[in-house]
């Protein structure tokens, strides 16, 4: 150390770098030395180095409390700039916040909807110990589907320890209520064991869980449910008619069943109450008609126990496997995968597709970016003219931290000015997105903080990202080149600007297209002949056994009403489910069994369906054998089973294996035209018709097309007459058949507002671009004025620029649509090809619209006065 | 204008007083000797930079020194404006000390 110099110590000196953040930094460190210097003359160095130490340490805190001062003291400066250039460019701010503001909207919206999708049945308090068991029978054909054996439940349990406990579900349903005078539809009346309460977490309001649904005709109900029925009255105990035909007890009331779950009822029957009657055994394994879920002990791993399955399918069918030649699989579904990741045939809820999260949430993320990029294309365009700011700020003494700080405050500002207006926008919207989607998603800022973060989260993160690029590019300006006129926005610049409209243009071209697509496979699949003619035919579905004995009279009261053309009966109705059997057709072998499709109906379905025979002839209700010895197939069906002249042909049918029986044959007396029994999405399968008058749930009316009103309200009145103790219950078949496109519907909606959205947004960010260019090349339009340009020719000139982005960014957006759509109609069995001419229509729209946002600057400017333009220095 | 606190009167009569020799560590020692303890130099750049916010005093740069480890002073001189403020203060202590008496506190 030198001695005539002694060393103050350093960490002082650390200190008072640190928090003296005055101007006066160099200076205040200076005076601490010399008076350090001073006091180590005069009492020495040790005393000197104590002396400095205390200083420091009694000055910094007040150096801290000033920096913090003189900080905001910036910020409001910084603020005031801000809003006076906010304010100075009304257009500009109005796009950069208005752009802005409808991205994040959208952005949280989706953001809404995905967190619900993924939310669903989380809510049970042991959901990770919970799945269901699903299964695939190889039988001809294959089924997947989640319902399983009706023994497979309790003999889970009894085989594996670790199976804790099952319950089967009988899917909840439609079925007619009635206590007292009230009687309603209800729409979901399921049955399930008492089990499902130590498995599901349903909280019970009223009743004792572990009991409810002991006892046979036993029922839980939810608690608006029991509002509904019971008013203000103790629900306990009543008794509630089930479609006129079981009486149950409520034992019990639950909370209403969260819309997020896949499994939705509003009334559970006990299941003991099919055992008791004896339409269910315990030890039926051959019948596949309810739903299996498993509570698993905690520490098991789901693949382990479903590596043990085949064997225990193996002891239990094993024989009756071997016999028919089939095969059956089981699998366990967690209940946390069910709503997204199900592709199972006969599913109990209609569940959503993990693709279509991610779908959205790209859709959100582009529309997003598409915004972000408007934000940064018009912030970079403005550059110059903030530039001469900049310049005098860096000549005034500004540091670049400074200036990066200002900019990115600015950015700042605005993203948080479209925030608030992006919650307004949202709370407008939501109704309508809600509509769109077919949920109930609400906006309440106060029950979920995490909204008001998100939104500023985002807001930061936009206002950060968006802001970076002026602020880091702004502030390298070098002032003098700046000042002296020199600044040229780079041509690397311009290109950035240029690939970011393209970018945004195709996006929005590609959803133009998908949204014509999607419209037209929709169209496709409305207008296409079915096979039958569903207009105009009304459909009573759940006749009971009462009304089903004596439907022969009632097909006559129905007929002998005016404007009733024809009336058939049946037991599945196209659009609303289809049943599979295995059959065994004549000349295959026994262990070659088919799957087909089978329905049953009575001998005027047929006609009054308008569905038309290839050969052969109707079943006849005067052939008393018909009902017996005869059924129809479609074509499919003669064509697989390679019968050129099907009729006469034979379907055998064995006793069940293990009992005895004659062996019995059916013959074929007619092919069906192939009808649409199912969605386009689907093939057209194999079907067997059989005319059993037992079976026939659904009655079919086909209306005249005149006064359907009055002929609707005869009906109602008639149907009251004949079955008086229930609501009177019907839909339209073209009703019921169009609402199977209900997905592709909103889908095409969704496509449709983001379409309108991204296109309306990239709007914006061209008009921005345009005013921009038109205010770059005042001084040349200006010229070209005076030295003769026409009016046109100015207009060409700004707007073949623009033009020729979208013109590539279209071809971009077609292969990308092309691509997509393709995909996406892979879907459907039945559907229409991609037309060139809807990328052209898509063209011109996206064309015409960009010409039309970016005239109005062209034509603005060269209207303009020559001598304005170049008088503007 | 608003009056000005104690300290910015002691600061720019301090100032005033020193001259050209007005820079930090001479302030302060003068100042911590008028109020008879050790003022920190916290406190006074803190005030400092308020009187310069104010445009009461200017500021230029001196010369470096060996015991400054090469750091330039800064030296402050008085603005018209402090000037003026100094003397509104005067004239307000006189006012406030008219009539009483050099020993009325003895």
């Amino acid at each position: 150390m030198n001695r005539r110099h002694p060393h103050p110590p350093r960490i002082a000196g650390w200190i008072l770098k640190r928090t003296a953040r005055y101007e006066e930094n160099f200076a205040i460190i200076g005076d601490f030395d010399e008076e350090f210097q001073e006091v180590a003359r005069e009492r020495g160095a040790l005393f000197a180095r104590f002396w400095y130490l205390r200083h420091c340490l009694r000055s910094s805190p007040v150096f801290i409390k000033d920096s913090v001062y003189w900080s905001f003291i910036m910020l409001k400066s910084y603020l005031k700039i801000a809003f006076r250039s906010l304010k100075k460019h009304k257009g500009y701010s109005f796009i950069n916040i208005f752009g802005l503001a409808i991205g994040m909207a959208v952005c949280i919206l989706i953001l809404m909807w995905v967190l619900n999708e993924l939310s669903f049945d989380r809510y049970h308090e042991k959901a990770d110990h919970i799945c269901r068991v699903t299964m695939d029978i190889e039988l001809g054909s294959t089924l997947h589907t989640p319902v399983t054996l009706t023994a497979v439940g309790p003999a889970l349990v009894r085989d594996f320890p670790e199976v804790v406990t099952a319950t089967r579900i009988d899917p909840p349903n439609r079925a007619s209520v009635k206590y007292g005078d009230k009687l309603f539809q209800e729409a979901r009346v399921g049955y399930a064991e008492n089990a499902i309460f130590d498995i599901f977490t349903f909280p019970f309001v009223s009743g004792d869980p572990r009991t409810a649904l002991e006892a046979p005709y036993s029922a839980v109900i939810t608690e608006s449910m029991a509002k509904k029925y019971f008013g203000d009255e103790d629900p306990l105990g009543k008794i509630l008619r089930i479609n006129n035909e079981r009486d149950f007890s409520v034992t019990g009331v639950v909370k209403d069943v969260p819309p997020n779950s896949h499994f939705v009822f509003n009334m559970l029957c006990s299941f003991q109450t099919y055992l008791k009657e004896g339409d269910v055994r315990d030890d039926q394994w051959f019948d596949v008609r309810f739903y299996t879920y498993l509570l698993l002990d905690e520490n098991i791993d789901i693949k382990n126990l479903e590596q043990k399955l085949p064997a225990f399918i193996d002891k239990y069918l094993g024989e009756a496997m071997k016999a028919s030649g089939g095969s059956i699989k089981l699998s366990l579904q967690p209940l946390k995968r069910i709503h997204l990741y199900s592709d199972f045939e006969r599913d109990m809820s209609a569940n959503s597709d993990i693709t279509y999260v991610y779908l959205f949430s790209g859709i959100a993320i582009f529309v997003l970016c598409i915004a972000a990029i408007n934000f940064i294309n018009l912030s970079t365009a403005r550059s110059s003219t903030r530039a001469q700011e900049v310049g005098m700020r860096k000549t005034l003494g500004a540091v670049r931290s400074r200036l990066i700080g200002q900019f990115l405050g600015e950015s700042l500002i605005y993203s948080i000015c479209s925030m608030v207006l992006a919650m307004v926008l949202l709370k407008l919207s939501l109704p309508f997105f809600n509509s769109i989607i077919g949920y109930g998603l609400r906006l309440n800022f106060v029950q979920a903080p995490w909204l008001i973060m998100a939104f500023l989260a985002l807001a930061v993160i936009v206002g950060v990202f968006a802001g970076s690029y002026p602020a880091f590019f702004l502030s390298s300006f070098q002032p003098v080149r700046v000042l002296k006129g020199f600044l040229k926005v780079g041509t690397s610049n311009s290109h950035f600007r240029r690939v970011l409209v393209v970018f945004q243009f195709a996006i929005s071209i590609a959803l133009i297209t998908g949204t014509l697509i999607i419209t037209r496979q929709i169209m496709f699949m409305k207008n296409t002949n079915l096979g039958f003619d569903k207009e105009h035919v009304v459909v009573i579905p759940g006749m009971n056994e009462g009304l089903r004995k004596s439907y022969l009279s009632i097909r006559g009261e129905l007929l002998s009403l005016p404007g009733v053309i024809d009336v058939g009966a049946s037991d599945l109705v196209p659009s609303r489910g289809h049943l599979v059997g295995s059959f065994l057709p004549e000349g295959f072998a026994d262990n070659q069994r088919q799957t087909l499709d089978y329905m049953d109906v009575d001998a005027h379905y047929i006609p009054a369906m308008g569905m038309a025979f290839v050969a052969g002839r109707n079943f006849s209700e005067e052939l008393s054998t018909d009902q017996d010895e005869s059924v129809l197939i479609n074509e499919t069906a003669a064509k697989k089973f390679g019968w050129d002249n099907a009729v006469g042909k034979r379907f055998v049918f064995r006793p069940p294996p293990g009992q005895e029986g004659e062996t019995t044959y059916v013959s074929v007396i007619g092919v069906v035209k192939d009808f649409h029994m199912q969605s386009l999405r689907k093939k057209i399968e194999p079907l067997i018709i059989f005319y059993d008058s037992n079976n026939l749930f659904s009655v079919s009316l086909r209306l005249a097309p005149e006064n359907i009103t009055h002929t609707m309200d005869l009906l109602k009145k008639k149907w009251g007459e004949l079955d008086p103790n229930r609501p009177f219950n019907y839909f339209f078949l073209d009703d019921a058949y169009d609402s199977q496109y209900r997905g592709e519907e909103r889908l095409k909606n969704i496509t449709f507002s983001f379409s309108f959205l991204a296109i309306f947004i990239g709007c914006l960010g061209l008009f921005g671009m345009a005013s921009f260019t038109a205010e770059q090349r005042t001084k040349e339009i200006g010229i070209r004025k005076v030295l003769g340009a026409s009016v046109t020719g100015i207009v060409r000139l700004l707007a073949k620029e623009f033009l020729l982005l979208v013109i590539v960014a279209n071809l971009i957006a077609w292969p990308l649509a092309y691509w997509a759509m393709n995909r996406w109609l892979q879907s459907f069995a039945y559907r229409t090809g991609i037309s060139p001419l809807l990328f052209g229509f898509s063209a011109v729209l996206a064309i015409s619209i960009a010409l039309f946002t970016v005239s109005y600057q062209a034509i603005r400017a060269a209207l303009s006065n020559p001598v304005d333009a170049l008088r503007y220095e | 204008m608003k009056e000005l606190t104690k300290i910015e009167e002691i600061l720019l009569l301090a100032i005033w007083k020193l001259k050209d020799d007005a820079y930090g560590v001479k302030i302060r020692k003068y100042v911590s000797q008028i109020v008879g303890k050790d003022f920190t130099y916290g406190n006074l750049y803190s005030a400092l930079s308020q009187l310069s916010k104010k445009k009461y005093v200017q500021k230029t740069l001196g010369e470096p020194t060996p015991d400054r480890r090469g750091r330039r002073k800064i030296y402050y001189t008085l603005s018209p404006a402090g000037v003026k403020a100094l003397k509104t203060a005067r004239d307000m202590n006189q006012k406030m000390w008219e009539g009483v008496s050099d020993y009325a506190f003895d």
